[in-house]
């Protein structure tokens, strides 16, 4: 594995195209954020809205708060059916360390790790020494550092150490889109393995979960591209952000995503330690290089293409984002991806449906379009809320009339607590009862994703492109 | 985690549907059927389709009446509501009672299934009680018991497979029941409280889930506790007044502390089962969790407990709310019998003896419902008395008997109001005849705000309230109003 010389694996490089997927395949990309015929669908919405504005004021604004109610309905009800689903044995796939010492002696199939980073040079040897400790042979680990030609920093820091066996450093030319999915992209088109990881550089994944991915594989049916690990955070307890952000973490990895593996359904995959079947992955043209959530993307592709992705009960600890103007940047980025994926995948509705199947349709609409407008229309709602418990004007009563009102009421007292709730079994599940008190305030932190929804919501229109890195290493600086 | 699923897999997804759905369905609507063949008249739900065809029309009314008293709780209300919408009376009526027995008769699926109870069990354990609210001269004909029943199953197997097994999906299922279960009325306060209370309580025979109480405790206390606050809170709201929905405890009880300790006593019987429950698991060793004994142990405990508090309370003078209690014992003993998994011939002889021996006495149960046709004679009574008096009189039907009155009227001179406040309707509506109709202060009619407000009203009237008649069991008042300047200057002109 070490035959790659510097000049032939540059030369492999150059010959690698990362936007393959947006040349070939224009449709399934968000080289084009919107298209024109989503443009002209959305002014014609706007103008009809416009319209019925100014024809009955009143009757229009109380449809949309009705829309909008029934929507919280669907989405609470919808929330509360995933979570249920995810205490089914099927959920994840759980292997004991026993398990796992029983497939000894055996051939372990060639495994590649593709570690992006960019700026990352204080935790270059933590991680290297962390893929090494790996408990997976060496001689079949193909592992690759994706290095940004122009980072200096990281590269000296990389070039120091002494890489391992199958270890070996990739400089990624520098072009436009400069994101992650670009690097991986060329990661993919050089991976000798079978099936291929993405760890992030401050990434500490549990020693076997190599292993426990391939045999994964070996067990699950052949449609299966993909098993997600779970991730979670080593810092939870620095401060009152890293704790909120723990305990969202433990909710959707440990019960919202389970609990969609259980349903057979479409899963956004996370950032990292997601494992894929290398073949399948080239076929579907790697990742979206112009996608700012390209892990989210290439989940509704796998989807799209007849593939399915399964949960692993393993669990990749990583670190929390510690400071609030990084964590906004951080939380813009993945719900401007989420808006991308949402507008890339309805340009042609109809075949989107037929390629998903009704249940994932629903499922896709409620995720990945669902999540972004509940952060949307967040602020508008409990606006309205707070503006009629302590003025009480009428013209908020005329918006909800009688069923709106109990239907609005019950979205506000029951919808919310179910969310907080959730959240509370989460820590519960991953055993951080110390973060159980916290989650009861998450409301402010959804107010924070409020923030960066609409933010992300401006950035999509004004800077599709813009990647707004999440900084590693804070916990380490202070 | 797994084990439920298991079992759910074993049955195979015919039986499951069976089980959990096709006969629930057929059952529900059997029941239904011969309750209407019993009564063509029944309306299962009266008082709540009077509440919510006042939320439907966007009345203070219908919000204080959802949320006012402690007596009328909202959960049955809010069940109703979207029937309401959508469906005319008296058909949405029988299709929540439909719902409701449906979601009775599922929750009996429920509690029966973490022990591997096969589907025709399961569907024995529903035909046996179906034949007890039957054979009991169809006593469980009213929505709150058979909403009651159900989520007191939920929570008490939720607490038996928790001392059990020690599964998180047990804690969330009580905490939610519970929770919902107070939201059904006062007779259920002790009885969802004390189930609360004892889920942290059973996990502390082990040392790993010991450490963990406060965290059982939060995840399991939560949502009773939110409930609670929630109905305050919205009382505050929208009525002005944090305890305005148990005020009327203090004027319908012989003494407060009486009630509290006939809702708090029936722990003692946890106080039993719980150092059982410890001892079994330190017996067991090993995972967390003390076994299925303990979890039969925990089901007969809350049997039981149902049964102290129905006694204990019914000697505090709220016995017609009590047999709402009724249907708990005889459903927490079906599900037990049947968690078993005894041979076939044993259940079903069980099941037959329970089905014989156990009878739901709701004789005080009916307290104030009334039928729509004699709701509607009176109403046209009234009526044609003021009528006859005034063109323009407007009468207020009192309380929650007055909503249950007016809700299949569609006049305009009746209108429904819960407590009475004199002097504010004199001045909204000036120069208009004012009547008031009182119900007679019987059963839970007795806790309506306006008995407390004005204790003789039904007999004496009040200050300016001037008797006028009597219509069935309800008394017509009329407000005298100062006449104004106008009518002053008029009647000197005209004599």
């Amino acid at each position: 594995m070490r035959e790659d010389s510097a000049e032939v694996l540059a030369e492999r490089i150059r010959e690698v195209d990362p936007l393959e997927l947006a040349k070939k395949r224009p449709e399934w990309s968000a080289s084009q954020p919107v298209t024109r015929g989503q443009k002209m669908s959305g002014a014609v919405i706007l103008l009809l809205i416009i319209v019925a504005l100014v024809i009955s004021p009143l009757k229009t604004l109380q449809v949309m708060v009705a829309g909008c109610i029934l929507f919280y309905i669907v989405l609470t009800l919808y929330k509360f059916i995933v979570i249920r689903a995810s205490v089914c044995k099927s959920a994840t796939y759980n292997f004991s360390p026993e398990e796992i010492a029983a497939q000894e002696p055996r051939e372990w199939p060639i495994f590649t790790v593709l570690v992006p980073m960019y700026k990352e040079p204080e935790v270059v040897k933590q991680m290297v020494n962390g893929l090494r400790e790996m408990d997976y042979p060496p001689e079949c680990k193909d592992v690759q550092i994706l290095l940004e030609e122009d980072d200096e920093l990281t590269l000296e820091a990389a070039r120091k150490l002494e890489m391992p066996p199958g270890f070996k450093i990739v400089e990624i030319p520098e072009s436009f889109p400069r994101t992650k999915p670009k690097a991986c992209n060329i990661g993919l088109a050089l991976a000798k393995g079978e099936y291929l990881v993405i760890y992030d550089a401050e990434d500490l994944p549990e020693k076997d979960q190599l292993k426990k991915a391939v045999m994964a594989f070996e067990a699950s049916p052949d449609n299966v591209a993909c098993i997600q690990s779970k991730l979670n955070y080593y810092n939870p307890r620095q401060n009152i952000l890293t704790r909120w952000f723990t305990a969202e973490y433990s909710t959707w990895y440990d019960l919202q995503l389970p609990g969609l593996s259980a349903l057979r359904a479409l899963i956004p995959l996370g950032g990292t330690s997601n494992h894929f079947k290398v073949p399948i992955l080239r076929d579907l043209m790697g990742w979206d290089a112009y996608n700012v959530t390209e892990d989210c993307d290439l989940g509704v592709r796998l989807v799209r293409a007849g593939y399915t992705t399964r949960m692993l009960e393993t669990t990749t600890w990583e670190e929390a984002c510690s400071d609030f103007r990084l964590w906004i940047r951080q939380r813009t980025r993945w719900q401007k991806g989420y808006i991308q994926t949402w507008f890339v995948h309805m340009r042609s509705p109809w075949q989107l449906s037929r390629e998903l199947g009704f249940i994932n349709s629903l499922h896709y609409h409620l995720l990945i379009g669902g999540g972004p407008f509940a952060t949307l229309i967040n602020p508008i709602f409990w606006g309205l809320a707070i503006t009629w418990f302590i003025f009480k004007p009428d013209q908020v009563a005329t918006l909800f009339p009688g069923p709106i009102f109990a239907a609005g009421a019950v979205c506000l007292f029951l919808g919310n607590f179910v969310f907080i709730y959730v959240n509370l079994l989460g820590c519960c599940k991953r055993k951080r009862d110390d973060l159980m008190w916290l989650s009861l305030i998450t409301p402010i932190y959804w107010a924070m994703m409020s923030y960066s929804g609409w933010r992300a919501l401006l950035q999509f229109f004004k800077d599709p492109f813009l990647w707004e890195k999440t900084q590693h290493g804070l916990m380490g600086k202070k | 985690m797994s084990d439920k699923s298991v079992v759910v897999e074993r049955r195979g997804w015919i039986g499951e549907a069976l089980a959990a759905f096709v006969v629930p369905a057929l059952l529900a609507a059997g029941v239904v059927a011969v309750l209407l063949r019993i009564d063509p008249h029944w309306e299962p739900a009266a008082q709540a389709a009077g509440v919510c065809r006042e939320l439907i029309a966007g009345s203070n009314e219908g919000r204080q009446a959802l949320l006012g008293s402690c007596w009328v709780a909202p959960l049955p209300s809010l069940f109703y509501l979207p029937f309401a919408w959508l469906l005319p009376e008296p058909l949405a009526g029988w299709v929540v009672f439909f719902g409701g027995w449906f979601f009775l008769l599922w929750s009996v699926n429920e509690g029966c299934r973490s022990t591997g109870a096969s589907w025709w069990r399961v569907v024995l354990a529903q035909v046996a009680v179906s034949a007890i609210a039957l054979l009991s001269g169809g006593a469980v004909r009213q929505l709150v018991p058979v909403l009651a029943g159900g989520l007191l199953v939920l929570a008490a197997s939720g607490l038996a497979d928790w001392s059990a097994e020690r599964r998180l999906r047990d804690l969330v299922m009580t905490g939610s029941a519970a929770a919902l279960l107070l939201l059904t009325g006062l007779p259920f306060f002790g009885v969802a409280v004390l189930t609360v209370l004892a889920l942290p309580l059973a996990a502390c025979g082990h040392r790993e889930t010991r450490v963990r109480f406060s965290a059982w405790m939060l995840l399991v206390g939560l949502p009773i506790v939110y409930a609670f606050w929630v109905w305050l809170l919205m009382n505050r709201l929208v009525l002005g007044d944090l305890l305005f929905f148990l005020r009327s405890l203090v004027h319908v009880t012989d003494a407060l502390w009486k009630l509290a300790g006939a809702l708090i006593v029936p722990g003692v019987v946890l106080a039993l089962v719980l150092p059982l429950v410890w001892w079994l698991e330190s017996r067991k060793g090993g995972e967390p969790g003390a076994g299925r004994s303990a979890g039969t142990l925990v089901l007969l405990g809350t049997a039981l407990m149902v049964l102290m508090s129905e006694r204990l309370l019914g000697g505090c003078g709220i016995s017609w709310e009590v047999a709402a209690l009724g249907l708990g014992l005889p459903l927490l003993l079906v599900v037990a019998v049947t968690r078993l998994n005894q041979p076939c011939y044993q259940l079903i002889v069980m099941l037959v003896l329970l089905s014989l021996v156990c009878r739901i006495d709701s004789s005080s149960s009916e307290g104030g419902e009334s039928r729509a046709a004699d709701s509607a004679v009176i109403c046209s009574q009234v009526e044609e008395f003021v009528d006859g008096a005034t063109p323009y009189g407007r009468v207020f039907v009192l309380g929650y008997s007055g909503i249950e009155l007016l809700r299949g009227y569609s006049g305009e001179r009746l209108v429904p109001n819960l407590d009475l406040h004199i002097d504010g309707v004199r001045e909204a509506y000036k120069g208009q005849n004012l009547y008031v109709l009182v119900p007679e202060p019987v059963g839970k009619a007795r806790t309506e705000s306006v008995f407390w407000r004005y204790p003789d009203i039904y007999t004496h009237g009040y200050e300016r309230l001037l008797y006028a008649g009597a219509f069935g069991s309800w008394h017509l008042f009329e407000i005298i109003t100062a006449p104004t300047q106008e009518q002053v200057d008029e009647w000197r002109r005209s004599s």
